[in-house]
């Protein structure tokens, strides 16, 4: 079984774009999604990805983010979620899985996405969401983690 | 900026489960929850009504605000508007570019009349 691929996601303050630091969070590709994506930042409420009402439609590219939570009951399967955040035009989607243990072994069955979907969890989905709660606009770009070779040899 | 019947935040009257990124996850009895959008983030609202634009849809696990068709400013449900948006005209709860022959548009009402 392929060993999945780890995300590097480096997010930018759209009024630091010039000067500021981006902010870099790892993060987990799943379901043979990895790939480099890019685009504001949007979060969506867990209980947004339900049905195919004529809801928001985002202009430009964005990148969904959503923070699941075991307590609110599952209207969909994760895999249909994530399905229908890309059928919405997001460029990808980022699964906050830190609080739905069950979301991350859900998640990790997928095997076809057509665009990136990427799990965080932990000091690294709080600082993602921390700055989401902050609420200003911010452009994320999603890389493939590239590991260093040495790795590999027998020392 | 609170909208009637509710006020923004975590602590709000009609929530029952809540959380600090996503605000409320569930509501108490005949609330209504409303994914409401303010910039990049959205959280979840518990209305007595749903706003304008939108229009309440009860059901057993969850009561919740849906947005109105997109030619449709505020309406009762998916298939019955009330009002039209600008450059639309309402006939028998539609919203139409153009009215039917034996009437004409009311653009103060944004509604078709007979002529």
């Amino acid at each position: 079984e392929h060993p999945l691929l780890r995300a590097l996601i480096k997010v930018t303050l759209l009024k630091h774009e010039a000067t500021g630091k981006p902010i870099v969070v790892e993060g987990l590709f799943v379901g043979g999604s990895a790939g480099k994506a890019e685009g504001r930042l949007m979060q969506y409420h867990p209980l947004s990805l339900c049905n195919t009402s004529e809801d928001e439609r985002q202009d430009g590219d964005f990148i969904t983010i959503v923070k699941l939570e075991h307590r609110v009951p599952r209207c969909l399967p994760l895999l249909d979620k994530a399905r229908m955040a890309l059928d919405k035009g997001a460029q990808a989607v980022i699964f906050d899985v830190s609080d739905d243990a069950n979301a991350a072994a859900e998640l990790r069955e997928a095997n076809s996405f057509s665009r990136p979907v990427v799990l965080v969890e932990a000091q690294g989905a709080e600082d993602l969401m921390g700055l989401v709660n902050k609420n200003e606009e911010a452009n994320v770009v999603i890389e493939i983690k590239v590991e260093p070779k040495w790795l590999h040899y027998d020392v | 900026k609170s909208i009637s019947g509710v006020s923004s935040g975590c602590q709000q009257g009609g929530c029952l489960t809540c959380s600090d990124y996503n605000g409320c996850l569930s509501c108490k009895p005949r609330f209504f929850m409303h994914l409401k959008r303010i910039g990049m983030k959205q959280i979840g609202v518990c209305m007595t009504s749903c706003p304008p634009g939108f229009y309440g849809t009860r059901s057993p696990e969850r009561n919740t605000c849906t947005k109105c068709r997109s030619e449709c400013d505020s309406c009762f449900d998916k298939n019955f508007c009330t009002r039209c948006r600008a450059g639309f005209y309402l006939h028998l709860g539609k919203c139409q570019e153009s009215c039917p022959d034996s009437m004409v548009h009311n653009d103060t009402q944004r509604e078709c009349v007979l002529s």
